[in-house]
């Protein structure tokens, strides 16, 4: 009897859980080695497209550190009709931005749909053509100085930033992503320009757009890569010698007010089996740490309850798990040492009880973290790029749904047995 | 163009048909009482489902902040018929509540997995329509609202937000804090006191419900509580005549300026006025924004905030570089009273209606669009409707009417100063 009901309960779940997968669509073209996808949405007021190029940070020398951000932001800063770009789309009704990954540059475009094609050719003219000149390209770098300087406050992306490093497959990699102001102090417009003519091409970039595509003329999309050299680009190949050592903690010291406590752990990427299990796992994960720092947001969010967290990067080229408490919930030795312990035994100890809230909580997440046109392009786009297809929703759920006990047991084995710790502490005032 | 469609239309074998959604925005009266508006997607995974009531937060006789906030919070709190309450139901379909407390208004709002929204709309309905308050929901209420309590100490913009208001308006609910000033004045409250707020505040006939996202009309068949009747008429406050400047002790220093705006009625100037704030004072884009230091700590934050009548300019200023600050806000408010050329008006304009699609994309930010504009005045004002009111009139937008509208509202503002307090003496 009590298997009959869990057995009704979890179709219930699946239920649930996949039903509202029932209107997403994408359709996926690809020409030579250009990906486009499409996910129109008629009751979208924008037209967002997310434009992939192999340019990454591996495609960087352990010498150029910062050269994929700095050339990114020169197209941004590239004058287009006597203005920057960003502004130029702008002053068009739109915006543009641009993201350094280990892989690739993603520049995010958006445009109100009436003036869509204007702010896309605009942006095609800016990509297809940067200006090197020692004055563009020092605006991009004071801009990416600026940026970093503010990222420092921040004491998450401080220790993210040294966590990717260790866990980086290639040296260049685990580089900061937007450099560091030394290294970009080293960097000058012929840097930048070889950089461009080597990586900017059009073999193996994608362009994930959603929203209102039906206000884009058809080629639109495509035309964002036909000012880009054809073919393609290989990464460049770094690797160092490993350190030889047994400690698996980093401190960093900032100016800010509390320590902060990071621990990350490897994760699968999506299209593997272990994604929906992993995704689970982080639900349990949030809820333990929020129950050992006894969050007292009992309806409200607050301070406390946004000071703890479980982050599964599975948009990362290296999937992570990450578990941070911010110590300005007071001492938070206490829920970061027990979290760890609780993710130490859970590999080890026969799980009891059901799993169905926490796999509740896991779609819920989920479906919240892709409610922008922003966020709905970048996963198509990561799902398409690892192999699966682009209806980013169903699948997840379907996966979560598919979750069992058993599964997550497993999962915490393969992949919750030694994290790597970071701290970020507050500096000495003396 | 050699293309190849590798995967289309990727719908699910397992999942039923789709249901017919409504394209555009739509409104009208809910079974048993009260209003709604519905704002459907359906290639969102995710539905956001709104209660809003005009309802003084301080009371309806304006003597009790933070009434409203705590009886919002034990209605969501307490256990329904169905033995779980609202909160608890939420958190098991894996979704979010918010609970948001103005001066005149209350909004809560939940975002779940779509396929839970009907269950969401019911507990909803039944949580709020039919309030069931009891010790233990008063409770966590209190709990909720002492956390908020202290949080806010720590919050500059908040403390000036409140200080700013309160030299303002010299009466009526805009006077008054959505929180009390102690955590004593939380724990008096009765249950049978907030039990009578909750009963008058959250009546159906008071409210407008909002859904957004992956949502449809079938929907509202879960509600099933309330009973007819009809709204407050919106809960306006007295303009203090003069508005005197004024200063209050924080844990950090700040400026705050106030201005008094057009009602919401007056579309055009109000729509204006939402202009005015985002050309100006837009975190990365606005005028002044851009003029500060971007490494320094110095940060200026305005906005509109669209009542019913009047409306607020409201502008905070942080970090070490106050008084800097203060005088390119009043510098860039004044060069305005001269029109923009054209050219760059125009692009302020473009960059303006952006801002106003890129900032209601999600269901969350549509449900809670759609609530705040129905109640303070009218739904078909509300911006998250492209195809609606508001965007035709910031579409129509010239600078010489933009300048008559500074000219008009943002004349002497009301200036709140926030000073940190001094040291204690150590006591011998």
């Amino acid at each position: 009897m009590k298997l009959r009901i869990a057995a009704v309960l979890s179709l219930a779940l699946c239920t649930m859980l996949c039903a509202n997968a029932r209107a997403q669509s994408a359709v996926v073209e690809r020409d030579g080695g250009l990906t486009i996808i499409r996910q129109q949405d008629p009751a979208a007021t924008l037209v967002h497209a997310s434009f992939i190029i192999r340019a990454g940070l591996d495609r960087e020398t352990l010498t150029q550190n910062g050269i994929a951000a700095l050339t990114a932001q020169t197209v941004l800063k590239t004058p287009v009709d006597g203005v920057p770009l960003q502004d130029a789309i702008a002053a068009k009704g739109g915006s543009i931005a641009a993201f350094v990954d280990s892989n690739d540059v993603r520049f995010a475009i958006e445009a109100l749909p009436q003036e869509a094609d204007a702010v896309f050719a605009l942006a095609q003219r800016g990509i297809s053509a940067p200006s090197f000149t020692p004055k563009t390209v020092d605006a991009a770098r004071v801009a990416l100085t600026t940026q970093i300087a503010q990222n420092q406050q921040e004491a998450l992306q401080v220790g993210l930033d040294m966590l990717y490093g260790t866990r980086a497959s290639t040296a260049n990699t685990g580089l900061p992503s937007l450099g560091i102001p030394a290294s970009l102090a080293q960097l000058g417009p012929n840097d930048v320009q070889t950089f461009y003519r080597a990586y900017y091409r059009q073999g193996g970039s994608t362009i994930s757009a959603v929203g209102r595509i039906d206000a884009l003329a058809p080629q639109a999309l495509a035309n964002l890569a036909s000012g880009l050299a054809p073919g393609s680009s290989t990464a460049v190949s770094v690797t160092l010698p490993k350190l030889e050592g047994t400690s698996r903690q980093l401190v960093a010291h900032r100016d800010i007010a509390a320590p902060w406590l990071i621990a990350q752990y490897p994760a699968p990427a999506v299209g593997n089996k272990d994604f929906g299990a992993m995704l689970v796992l982080a639900a349990f994960m949030q809820r333990t740490l929020a129950d050992m720092a006894e969050v007292p947001g009992v309806v409200s969010p607050t301070f406390a309850s946004r000071a703890i967290g479980a982050l599964y990067q599975y948009d990362r080229s290296q999937p992570n798990l990450t578990l941070y408490v911010n110590g300005g919930i007071g001492n938070p030795n206490r829920a970061f040492g027990a979290a760890l312990s609780i993710a130490s035994i859970l590999a080890t100890t026969k799980l009891e009880g059901s799993i169905d809230e926490f796999k509740a909580q896991a779609a819920g997440d989920f479906s919240n973290g892709v409610s922008t046109l922003e966020s709905r392009a970048w996963l198509a786009a990561v799902f398409v790029e690892n192999g699966q297809s682009p209806d980013y929703v169903s699948q997840t759920l379907a996966a979560i749904a598919a979750t069992n006990g058993s599964d997550l047991q497993r999962v915490a084995r393969a992949y919750l047995g030694s994290p790597t710790i970071a701290l970020v502490l507050p500096r000495d005032k003396q | 163009m050699r293309s190849q469609i590798v995967a289309a239309a990727l719908i699910l074998a397992l999942v039923p048909p789709a249901l017919p959604f409504e394209a555009r925005a739509a409104s009208g009266a809910l079974a048993h009482g009260g209003s709604y508006v519905i704002e459907p997607d359906a290639t969102n995974a995710t539905s956001a489902v709104g209660l809003w009531f005009r309802a003084p937060s301080a009371g309806y006789a304006n003597d009790t902040p933070g009434i409203g906030r705590v009886a919002a919070t034990a209605a969501a709190a307490a256990t329904l018929e169905s033995g779980v309450s609202l909160v608890s139901l939420v958190r098991s379909v894996g979704g979010t509540i918010s609970i948001d407390v103005y001066p005149d208004i209350i909004g809560v709002t939940v975002v779940v997995p779509a396929s839970a929204t009907r269950r969401v709309v019911a507990a909803m309905s039944a949580a709020y329509f039919t309030p069931s308050i009891t010790e233990d929901a008063l409770k966590t209420a209190q709990r909720d609202a002492a956390v908020l309590l202290a949080q806010r100490l720590y919050s500059s913009d908040d403390l000036l937000h409140d200080a700013l208001f309160a030299q303002l308006f010299a009466g009526g609910p805009a006077h008054q804090s959505t929180l009390p000033t102690a955590v004593p004045e939380l724990v008096t409250m009765s249950t049978d006191a907030v039990a009578k707020y909750a009963r008058q505040a959250f009546r159906s006939a008071n409210a407008t419900m909002t859904l957004a996202g992956h949502v449809d009309t079938t929907m509202l068949d879960a509600v099933t509580a309330g009973a007819p009747g009809t709204a407050d008429s919106p809960f306006d406050s007295t303009l203090a005549s003069p508005a005197h400047d004024a200063s209050i002790e924080g844990k950090a220093a700040g400026i705050g300026l106030a201005w008094a705006g057009p009602p919401i009625a007056d579309e055009r100037a109000a729509t204006a006025l939402d202009f005015v704030s985002d050309y100006l004072f837009r975190d990365g884009s606005g005028v002044v924004s851009k003029g500060l230091d971007p490494t320094g700590d110095t940060y200026v934050s305005g906005q509109f905030i669209t009542l019913h009548d009047p409306g607020v300019m409201l502008v905070t200023i942080g970090g070490s570089a106050l008084d800097d600050a203060r005088t390119r806000v009043l510098a860039a408010v004044r060069a305005l009273e001269t029109p923009l050329d054209a050219a760059s008006f125009a692009a302020a304009r473009e960059a303006f209606l952006y801002h106003l699609a890129s900032d209601t994309q999600t269901p969350l930010e549509q449900s809670e669009n759609l609530g705040w504009y129905s109640v303070e005045g009218s739904a078909g004002y509300a911006p998250s409707d492209a195809q609606g009111q508001y965007w035709k009139i910031a579409q129509s937008l010239d600078p010489q009417y933009v300048a008559t509208v500074v000219k008009r509202y943002l004349d002497r503002p009301v200036v709140v100063r926030l000073t940190t307090a001094p040291a204690k003496e150590p006591s011998s």
